[in-house]
C-alpha cells in the first residue's frame, strides 16, 4: 500500500540536526527524505511519528521563507512521544505525515500593523509567522511582538529573541510570571497581560495573532476586547487532542451552541470571530 | 533504561496465579528474556539478587513483615509495578475487609488463629508505598503484562485502560448480562481484559477494580431496578472493590 | 423487481457459500440477539431479525484494524496495510443501508480513508426490508424505515417468495453469477411490496413527536439547557456503549503496538466513542470535555445538528441500538429529544 493509499501512513524523515532550547523544550531541524520540501504555511502543523510509540502533532515552527528545504519543530517533552523525540539523535528517523490544517492568513495581514501574542510554547507556532514576516518586513506596517513565559530559564529561541530586541524594525516586549532573586532579567515581570496596555492598537488596522496555554486566552481576548479591537482581526492558533490529523478520528472537536469545528481540518488557526460564541472553545 | 533492565518477581499474600501465567507465556517467555534479564522469581529459579531496576509485586499486604520487605523493594528498584487484584486492589483477600477480623481467622486457621499475626484488613500494595504501574486482573491477562514491559524497556507510560468493561463487551458483541437477566459490575470496572469472562457468556465480576471515575451510585440503582436487593448489590460490590471504596473514602 | 421462491433464495445463498468467490456474511443468531457473521450455512441465515446487535460498520471500519507497519533496523521503514475481505452482506435493513451511505460520505470528505472505501468497494449490500422491528427503533421516524438507495440487491419477504430490486450492476452480476430461477416481477407483486413497505413503516412503537427536520434547531436551543442535560446524564455510566453500537460513529483511538522484539511492529485504530471520559484529555492534563453532561450532550449535538451541519445528514437513523444496549436507559433519542423539545417549547 502507497502513501496515496492511505492517509495514516506517515513518509520517513531524518532529525538533521538538535538544540537544547530550555531543560523541556528542544529544538529539531527534520528533513524529509524524499528530498522535498515540507510546503507549509505559517501556523500548520505535522503528525509526527516515532513507530513503536505513537504520534503527536506539532506546529511547523520554521518560516515557508527558510533557506533550504529542512523545517524545524520545537517540542516540549510531555509524554511518550516528545520524551522518546527528545532521545532521538542527528541522524535518526521519524516519520512524519502533512502539513496539516489551516494557516494564518499571510495575504489578509499585508499591509497591516501585526500584534503578536504569545504565551510559552504559544511561540512555536507564531514564529514561523514572526519570521516570515521579518523576512518580508515591507509587506507589513508596526509590528509587535509581545512574548511571555513563567520564567527567564523558559523563554525558547534566545538567540532569535535577542535579535528581535534590538531589531529597530520590531516592537519586542517580554514578561515572566515570576523571576527567581539569583536571575538577572530586565524585562516585565508579570502576567503577559499586563503587557498589552502599553501597547498602541489602532483598531482600524491592527491585526492580532495569539497562541498560548489554554487559559491564557480568556484573558488576553478581555484585554484586546477591552482595546476595541474587533474579533474579526484576531487569529487564535487552538490545541486539542488529536489521533488522526485529518479530520477523521473526531478527538479534536470543539463545540458550542452554533456548531461545533474539528481543530485539525478548520483550524489549529481560527479567526476570534469564528470561535467566539463556542463553548468549548475558550 | 538501559539497554536491559533488570526484573525481579515478588509474590506477597496472593494464589501465585499471577506468577503462573508469566511461567506460562511459554515461547513469549523466551523473547521476554531477550528484553529483560530476570534476577529473582521464586516461581521458577532459585537465585536471587537484590540489583534490579524493575520490581514486579504479586498479592496483598498483611502484616507488618510484608509491609517491611516492601519498603527494601521499593528502596532497591527504579519501577514498582504490581500485579495482579491482590497487588492493585487488595484483591480477594479484602472481602473480609467489610467482616469481623476474630471471625474471619477463627473460619480460616481455627484454634489456631492467634498464631498468625495478621492485620484485620488485606492492603494493596499502594497502601505501603508507591506504586507506579499497575498490571489489574485475577489474574492478570498475559498480552496486558508483556504490553507493560514491552513499553517500560521502550520508555513509554503502559496504556491502562480507564474506561469500563462494557467497551470492550460492546467491541466483542456480546450479549450484555443485563439482558440475559444476570448482573454485572462492567460498567463500572475497569477494562483491559477484552472482556474475556463476558465473552466466555458469563459476567464481570470486577476484577480489575473500579475505573478512576465510577458512576457507582447509579449502578447500584440500576441493579436495585433490575431486581436485586441491596444486599445482593452490596455483595456484588465487596467482592472486589472494599479496598478501593475504603481508600476512596480516607481520601 | 424480480422474483425468487424462498427455497430458491436458499440455493442462492447456499451457492455463494460454495463458491466462496467471496466470504458471504449474513444475520444470525447470536445467544438470543443477532449478529453480522460468517454465513457457514444458508439455513443459519436470518432475515426475519429485528435488529443486530452491531451495525454492518464493523466489515469496513473493523472494531480493531491495523493501519501501517513498521521496521526499525538500519533504517526506518513504514508500510501502509490494509486488510480487505471482499464480501457479500446479507440481510441488511434500511436504516443500516442508510447509516452507510453517511459513513461512505464521512470517510471521503477531503482526505479520502482507503482502509474504509476499499473494504466498502470491495462488498456488495444485500438488504432486506423488516419483518419484524425492534421495541427500541423509531426509524420511521427517520424516515429510514424504507429506502431506494444504498443496496445492490434488496429483498422483501412476500410470503412464500421473495421480491428483489436491484440497485446497481453489482446487484446484478450478482444474480447473474449464482442465481438460476427468477421470475420478472408482475404488476400485483409491485403492488404488495409497496404494501409491505407501507405496514413497515406503521409498526414502530417509539416516535418523534416533531419532524426530524426541526433537529438541528431544536439542538441550538437546547444547547444550554444545562439542567436538562445534567438530569439526564446523572446516572451515565460514561461507558461509551451508545457509541460504540451506532451505525453512524465512526471516532477512533490510534495505538503503536510493538513486537516483542521491539525492532518492529504495527500501528493499528480501534472504535473510540465520545462519552469515555479521555475522549477530549489532552497531554497538560486539560480535558476539554469534563462533565459526564457535556459528554452525553454532545453525541446528541452530533447526531441532532453538528454532522447534519457538516454533511446534510440527521446522524441517527433510529435503529434504536443505543437506548437498547445502554445498562441505566438514559440513551433513548426519542425520549431525550421529545423531552428536549418540550423544554424549549
Ligand atoms: C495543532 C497542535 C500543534 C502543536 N504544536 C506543538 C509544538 O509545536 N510543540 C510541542 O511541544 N507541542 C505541540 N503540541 C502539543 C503536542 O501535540 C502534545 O504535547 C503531544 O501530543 C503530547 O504527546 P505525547 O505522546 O508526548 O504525550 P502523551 O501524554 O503520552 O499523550 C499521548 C496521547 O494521549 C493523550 N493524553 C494525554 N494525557 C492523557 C490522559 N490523561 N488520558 C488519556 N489520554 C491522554 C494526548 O492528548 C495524546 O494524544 C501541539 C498540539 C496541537 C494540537
Ligand atoms: S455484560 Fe457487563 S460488561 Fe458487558 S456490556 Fe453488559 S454490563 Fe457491560
Ligand atoms: S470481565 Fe471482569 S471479572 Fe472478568 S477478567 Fe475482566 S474485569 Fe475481571
Ligand atoms: S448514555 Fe448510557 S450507554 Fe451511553 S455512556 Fe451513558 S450509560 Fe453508557
Ligand atoms: S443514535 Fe442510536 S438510534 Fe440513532 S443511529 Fe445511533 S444507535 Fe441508532
Ligand atoms: S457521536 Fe461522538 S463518537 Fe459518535 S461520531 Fe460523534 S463524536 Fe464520534
Ligand atoms: S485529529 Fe482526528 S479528527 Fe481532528
Amino acid at each position: 500500500m502507497s502513501a496515496e493509499e492511505s492517509i495514516y501512513l506517515p513518509e520517513t524523515a531524518t532529525i538533521v540536526d538538535t538544540k537544547e532550547m530550555t531543560e523541556r523544550e528542544k529544538l529539531f531541524e527534520v528533513e524529509l527524505d524524499s528530498g522535498e520540501e515540507l510546503g507549509h504555511e505559517p501556523g500548520q502543523f505535522v503528525e509526527l511519528s516515532i513507530p513503536g510509540i505513537g504520534e503527536a502533532p506539532i506546529s511547523v515552527s520554521s518560516a515557508p521563507t527558510k533557506e533550504g528545504h529542512t523545517f524545524e519543530l520545537c517540542v516540549r517533552a510531555v509524554g511518550n512521544v516528545t520524551n522518546a523525540l527528545h532521545r532521538k539523535e542527528k541522524g535518526d528517523k521519524i516519520g512524519i505525515r502533512g502539513p496539516y490544517g489551516t494557516s494564518f492568513p499571510v495575504e489578509e495581514l499585508e499591509g497591516r500593523n501585526l500584534l503578536f501574542i504569545a504565551g510559552g510554547l504559544g511561540i512555536a507556532p507564531l514564529r514561523s509567522l514572526i519570521n516570515y514576516v521579518i523576512d518580508k518586513r515591507e509587506d507589513f506596517q508596526d509590528v509587535n511582538i509581545l512574548y511571555g513565559c513563567r520564567k527567564p530559564c523558559e523563554l525558547l529561541y534566545e538567540d532569535e529573541v535577542e535579535d528581535w530586541r534590538t531589531n529597530d524594525e520590531l516592537d519586542y516586549r517580554e514578561t515572566v510570571d515570576e523571576c527567581p532573586d539569583d536571575v538577572c532579567w530586565e524585562g516585565n515581570v508579570g502576567v503577559i497581560t499586563t503587557l498589552i496596555p502599553g501597547v498602541d492598537i489602532d483598531v482600524e488596522n491592527t491585526y492580532s495573532v495569539v497562541c498560548g496555554p489554554p487559559i491564557m486566552y480568556k484573558f488576553v481576548l478581555q484585554e484586546l476586547e477591552e482595546k476595541e479591537l474587533p474579533a474579526e482581526q484576531i487569529y487564535l492558533s487552538m490545541e486539542r487532542r488529536m489521533k488522526c490529523g485529518v479530520g477523521k478520528c473526531g478527538h479534536c472537536q470543539i463545540n458550542g451552541e452554533e456548531g461545533e469545528y474539528y481543530a485539525c481540518q478548520d483550524g489549529p488557526v481560527f479567526n476570534y470571530a469564528d470561535v467566539q460564541g463556542f463553548e468549548e472553545a475558550i | 533504561m538501559s539497554k536491559k533492565p533488570k526484573a525481579a518477581i515478588f509474590d506477597f499474600a496472593g494464589c501465585e496465579g499471577d506468577e503462573l501465567q508469566i511461567a506460562n507465556l511459554e515461547e513469549q517467555l523466551l523473547d521476554l528474556l531477550n528484553i529483560v534479564e530476570v534476577v529473582s522469581f521464586r516461581e521458577v529459579m532459585t537465585e536471587h539478587s537484590d540489583d534490579y531496576d524493575i520490581a514486579f509485586i504479586e498479592g496483598s499486604v498483611t502484616r507488618d513483615h510484608d509491609a517491611e520487605r516492601l519498603k527494601r523493594i521499593r528502596d532497591n528498584a527504579d519501577i514498582v509495578v504490581a500485579i495482579g487484584a491482590c497487588a492493585t486492589i487488595g484483591g480477594i483477600n479484602s472481602i473480609r475487609n467489610t467482616q469481623d477480623h476474630e471471625e474471619v481467622k477463627q473460619r480460616v486457621y481455627g484454634d489456631k488463629g492467634d498464631m498468625f499475626e495478621s492485620w484485620d484488613k488485606a492492603k494493596a500494595v499502594d497502601a505501603v508505598i508507591d506504586v507506579d504501574y499497575k498490571v489489574h486482573g485475577c489474574p492478570i491477562d498475559r498480552d496486558e503484562f508483556l504490553h507493560v514491559v514491552k513499553s517500560l524497556v521502550m520508555g513509554k507510560e503502559p496504556n491502562i485502560p480507564d474506561y469500563p468493561v462494557c467497551v470492550e463487551c460492546k467491541l466483542n458483541e456480546n450479549v450484555c448480562a443485563f439482558e440475559r437477566d444476570e448482573f454485572c459490575v462492567g460498567p463500572v470496572t475497569r477494562a483491559g481484559c477484552d472482556a474475556c469472562c463476558v465473552n466466555e457468556g458469563t459476567i464481570c465480576w470486577g476484577c480489575r477494580g473500579l475505573i478512576d471515575n465510577p458512576n457507582e451510585d447509579a449502578h447500584m440503582e440500576v441493579l436495585e431496578e433490575y431486581g436485586l436487593t441491596p444486599e445482593e448489590v452490596m455483595k456484588k460490590f465487596s467482592l472486589y472493590f472494599n479496598w478501593q471504596e475504603e481508600a476512596r473514602e480516607d481520601e | 423487481m424480480k422474483i425468487i421462491d424462498k427455497e430458491d433464495l436458499d440455493s442462492f445463498v447456499a451457492d455463494m457459500i460454495e463458491k466462496g468467490e467471496k466470504e458471504v456474511v449474513g444475520v444470525q443468531e447470536k445467544g438470543h440477539k443477532y449478529a453480522f457473521q460468517e454465513l457457514k450455512r444458508a439455513e443459519d441465515l436470518r432475515l426475519d431479525y429485528d435488529v443486530t446487535m452491531l451495525p454492518p460498520k464493523k466489515y469496513f471500519m473493523p472494531q480493531r484494524e491495523d493501519l501501517l507497519e513498521y521496521e526499525k533496523d538500519e533504517d526506518l521503514s513504514l508500510e501502509g496495510v490494509n486488510e480487505v475481505v471482499p464480501r457479500i452482506i446479507i440481510g441488511i435493513h434500511p436504516y443500516d443501508l442508510i447509516a452507510i451511505e453517511q459513513m461512505d460520505r464521512v470517510f471521503s470528505d477531503t482526505y479520502e480513508d482507503e482502509h474504509y472505501l476499499k473494504k466498502r468497494k470491495e462488498s456488495v449490500l444485500i438488504g432486506v426490508n423488516m419483518q419484524e422491528v425492534s421495541e427500541w427503533s423509531f426509524a420511521a421516524s427517520m424516515g429510514t424505515a424504507t429506502t431506494d438507495y444504498g443496496y445492490d440487491l434488496m429483498l422483501t419477504d412476500l410470503g412464500d417468495r421473495y421480491a428483489i430490486e436491484i440497485g446497481s450492476s453489482k446487484g446484478s452480476d450478482l444474480l447473474e453469477r449464482y442465481c438460476v430461477d427468477l421470475k420478472e416481477a408482475k404488476s400485483e407483486d409491485i403492488e404488495s411490496v409497496e404494501r409491505e413497505k407501507e405496514k413497515i413503516k406503521e409498526s414502530f412503537e417509539k416516535e418523534f413527536e416533531f419532524s426530524p427536520e426541526s433537529l438541528p434547531w431544536l439542538m441550538e436551543q437546547g444547547y444550554e439547557k444545562k439542567e436538562f442535560w445534567e438530569e439526564h446524564a446523572e446516572d451515565c455510566y460514561s461507558c461509551g456503549s451508545c457509541n460504540l453500537v451506532c451505525p453512524t460513529c465512526y471516532c477512533f483511538d490510534v495505538q503503536d503496538i510493538s513486537d516483542l522484539s521491539l525492532g518492529g511492529g504495527k500501528r493499528t485504530r480501534k472504535w473510540d466513542g465520545c462519552l469515555l471520559e479521555s475522549f477530549a484529555v489532552v497531554a497538560s492534563g486539560e480535558n476539554f470535555r469534563e462533565e459526564r453532561s457535556e459528554r452525553y450532550r454532545h453525541r446528541y449535538m452530533r447526531k441532532g445538528k453538528y454532522l447534519y451541519d457538516m454533511f446534510g445528514d440527521i446522524a441517527c437513523v433510529g435503529c434504536g441500538r443505543c437506548s437498547s444496549h445502554c445498562v441505566p436507559d438514559i440513551a433513548d433519542p426519542t425520549v431525550v429529544f421529545n423531552e428536549l423539545m418540550e423544554e424549549v417549547r
